[in-house]
């Protein structure tokens, strides 16, 4: 009959390859565990009752020996694993009645190919948690079993609470979807799963009464209808599935029509980010974009979905542009290379390894040859590079991001390569090269050190200060975090701390490290009340330190950091003459004039922030950060040719400032 | 401070008083634009406080915008702002991505570009 045809792989379905080959092992199977083919029609009919009647573990328990009442999830390669599957499928079966079955006897063809591929257990989705992951969780499995070509296991979900619309969305979707995904496997296949997916879901659309079969279920039909025949207390599980079957109508209708509708409800943007790592519905995304099928709205994303893909794969498919460049430098001059920049730009896979390179090679002639030829205007306008340049960034957004989210959670990155590694005196080394100002060989020097004696307080706050002048804040944080934990009193490094978070407009964390100064300053301490603690607000903070500031005036730290903390609360008048005071007692202190600097930057008095920052520089000539400042400081008064040379030079100091490099881009513009 | 403080209204301050200089009367003159830009703290659409960057009259305001439609409106995550408008994030990435949502003149909101904002320098 049809089930035996189905089963066998009969010429009735129309399935591909891998499916009808595939068929014979449940043959085998079918063979081996019922027995006689003329009795496998009977028992297999019967399997619809497993849903009712849990005896059935009895009848496999002769070939599958430690089964009953296990769920076993380890594969082994046997007939026992398709045995053991089959029955647990029954079991999940239980709830949704014959749409597993069904799926389960479907499943049956592709256990072959899945056991013989080291399969992993079926995807479990997450059942828990909130309505909007559970149901992302389990379309991913949707999506996911697609790939393993293990079918969907109908699992019950908690209630998510979607509405007519999402549902009606959901299914319209689905449908579509998994005749993309499934495009190669048979029509019954992609059914099943689809109405795995829906029935899970409880997706129905308007009530009807049982209606006329929908004509894919045909075959589903007939052998429900055999079966009626035998069918005894399974009885009304099964009506429910017909009635279910029977409401389910999947309109395809035109894809616009569920374009647009899924266009309505969840914009462009969730649909794309959602799917957006299958391949297989990137081979959608392209017959998009050849306008097999059209969404309105946006045409953006799925063009630049496939044009991502494309330079994905150049990026990935090596830096040999950076090779290349290292072994063409000694032909070439620097000057040269600005040129091929500029125009070279679409094709370059910038990564860091780019910048690694540079850090070598005559960085101070071509930062220089590089400013004369933007003052000349040799660069050009390459507005019409912007998509590439873009793209280029996101690349390197990529390639980076796994160290920035490193360091933005606090983890110090160290660098690779570290020359210092086993010298005998880091520290000192360190130190020395601080002071000479080689702040990025001072770095070095120091990681070291803390990779020597990680409990080292000095050597990780020596550590976090060169971070933060060479206007890392990201790597000072997490510096001057571990210093903390060496020493948790420190008050420079509190400070610091302070500092850096203020910088990355963290004001909460900002407060928590100023105030912890204070806390833990031998003569204020007192001041600092411990209920304040838990529910820092700004204003107590600042009248603390206003108190602190009366008791000494001439403690230039107190003033230091009210200063930090009015930029906090952006009073930049108080803060300008906080450190204004401060200068007036430690007048060589470069940080005190960049600060002061600064916070004329941040109010806007751009001239004066340049007059401070001008000072700073002075005092210590290799201070990435006030160049980078001098830069900034340029750009927002629309100097932008001024603020190049300057950003410029910071980084030629500092390759690694990529604050630099973003603020270089936009004055490029 | 409350923590109701959003990161991005540093900028906006730096912003306003940016507009108020030469620099800023240029900005005005190039683009001339209404923008109206809501950012919320964790997710789109949740708690946004709208700020209007009033490019013609070359001033900034919290709330939104009375008196007409802004050219563009802009929605943004706090950081994700932060980023597109100190270059750390291009734009048109950020739109791809969905962390920008843009509502309004397309050409207007493409003239939006990160080097309007004044970039705040580092203690």
């Amino acid at each position: 009959m049809s089930m035996r045809e189905l089963v066998t792989g009969g010429a009735a379905c129309a399935v591909s390859g891998s499916s009808s080959s595939s068929s014979n092992p449940l043959g085998a199977l079918a063979n081996a565990l019922i027995g006689s083919s003329s009795k496998t029609q009977e028992r297999l009919k019967e399997i619809p009752n497993a849903a009712a009647a849990t005896s059935h573990t009895q009848f496999y328990d002769d070939p599958v020996a430690a089964l009953p009442g296990s769920e076993l999830d380890h594969p082994f390669l046997q007939s026992n694993a398709q045995g053991s599957d089959f029955i647990r499928g029954f079991r999940t079966a239980h709830d949704n009645g014959l749409a597993d079955a069904w799926d389960e006897i479907q499943r049956q063809p592709h256990l072959d190919r899945v056991y013989n591929a080291a399969p992993a257990p079926p995807i479990q989705p997450t059942l828990d948690g909130p309505p909007q992951r559970v149901l992302s969780s389990f379309l991913h499995s949707f999506v996911d079993s697609s790939r393993s070509g293990i079918p969907l296991h109908p699992t019950p979900l908690p209630l998510l609470g979607l509405s007519q619309g999402d549902k009606q969305c959901i299914r319209d979707r689905s449908s579509i979807m998994a005749r993309h995904f499934f495009a190669d496997k048979s029509e019954e296949f992609i059914n099943s799963q689809v109405n795995a997916l829906l029935s899970s879901l409880e997706i129905d659309s308007d009530s009807h009464a049982k209606g006329p079969m929908p004509g894919r279920f045909r075959e589903l039909e007939d052998y429900w209808n055999e079966s009626q025949g035998i069918l005894k207390p399974g009885a009304h599980a099964a009506d429910g599935w017909v009635t279910e079957f029977s409401q389910h109508r999947a309109q395809h209708g035109d894809p616009d029509a569920w374009a647009h509708s899924f266009e309505q409800q969840h914009g462009a943007g969730g649909w794309a980010s959602e799917f957006e790592q299958n391949s297989k519905f990137l081979q959608f995304v392209s017959k998009m974009s050849r306008g097999e099928l059209i969404i309105d709205d946006n045409q953006v994303k799925p063009a630049s979905g496939s044009w991502a893909t494309e330079y994905q794969q150049q990026f990935n498919g090596g830096a040999s542009w950076a090779d290349e460049f290292v072994h063409d430098e000694v032909s070439h001059g620097p000057a040269q290379w600005v040129n091929e920049f500029a125009t070279e730009r679409e094709q370059e896979p910038v990564d860091d390894q780019w910048v690694n390179e540079f850090s070598k090679l005559h960085v101070d002639d071509w930062a220089e040859e590089f400013g004369r030829q933007v003052g000349e205007g040799a660069l050009g306008d390459s507005s019409s590079d912007n998509w590439a340049t873009a793209y280029d960034e996101f690349l390197n957004e990529q390639v980076a991001s796994k160290e920035r989210s490193d360091a933005s959670t606090g983890v110090y990155v160290f660098s690779d390569m570290n020359p210092y590694v086993g010298h005998p005196n880091p520290l000192k080394e360190g130190q020395e090269l601080f002071r000479k100002g080689l702040l990025s060989e001072a770095v070095l020097a120091l990681e070291a050190e803390v990779m020597k004696n990680p409990e080292n307080a000095e050597g990780w706050r020596l550590l976090g200060i060169t971070h933060a002048e060479n206007d890392d804040d990201q790597q000072a944080i997490a510096a001057m975090m571990r210093a903390q934990e060496a020493d948790p009193t420190n008050l420079e490094v509190l400070l610091a701390l302070g500092v850096s978070h203020t910088n990355e407009l963290e004001q909460a964390a900002a407060l928590k490290y100023l105030y912890g100064w204070l806390r833990h300053h031998p003569k204020y301490g007192t001041l600092a009340l411990p209920e304040l603690v838990d529910s820092l607000y700004y204003a107590d903070v600042a009248r603390l330190f206003n108190e602190a500031a009366q008791m000494s005036p001439e403690d230039a730290d107190v003033h230091v950091v009210l200063g930090v903390l009015y930029n906090l609360s952006r009073e930049y008048d108080k803060a300008i003459a906080s450190f204004k005071t401060a200068l007036k007692l430690q007048p060589n202190d470069y940080s005190l004039w960049n600060k002061l600097g600064a916070t004329q930057a941040n109010s806007v008095q751009s001239a004066d922030a340049i007059l401070a920052y001008q000072q700073a520089l002075d005092l210590k000539p290799n201070y990435v950060r006030a160049w980078a400042n001098m830069g900034i400081s340029y750009a927002n008064q629309g100097m932008y040719e001024d603020s190049i040379r300057y950003y410029v030079r910071a980084l030629a100091m500092n390759p690694k400032a990529d604050n630099a490099w973003q603020y270089l881009r936009i004055s490029l513009r | 401070m409350a923590n109701t403080e959003l990161k991005s209204d540093n900028l906006f301050e730096m912003m306003k008083i940016h507009l108020a200089t030469d620099a800023g009367k240029e900005l005005t003159k190039k683009i001339g634009l209404v923008y109206q830009i809501n950012i919320a703290p964790k997710k789109i659409g949740f708690d946004e406080v709208s700020y209007v960057v009033d490019l013609k009259k070359g001033e900034v305001t919290k709330g939104k915008y009375e008196g007409g439609k802004p050219d563009a409106i802009f929605s943004f995550k706090d950081d994700d702002f932060i980023k597109v408008a100190t270059g750390k994030m291009h734009p048109q990435i950020a739109f791809m991505r969905g962390a920008m949502k843009i509502k309004g003149s397309l050409s207007a909101a493409q003239k939006f570009t990160p080097d309007i904002f004044p970039k705040p320098a580092k203690l």
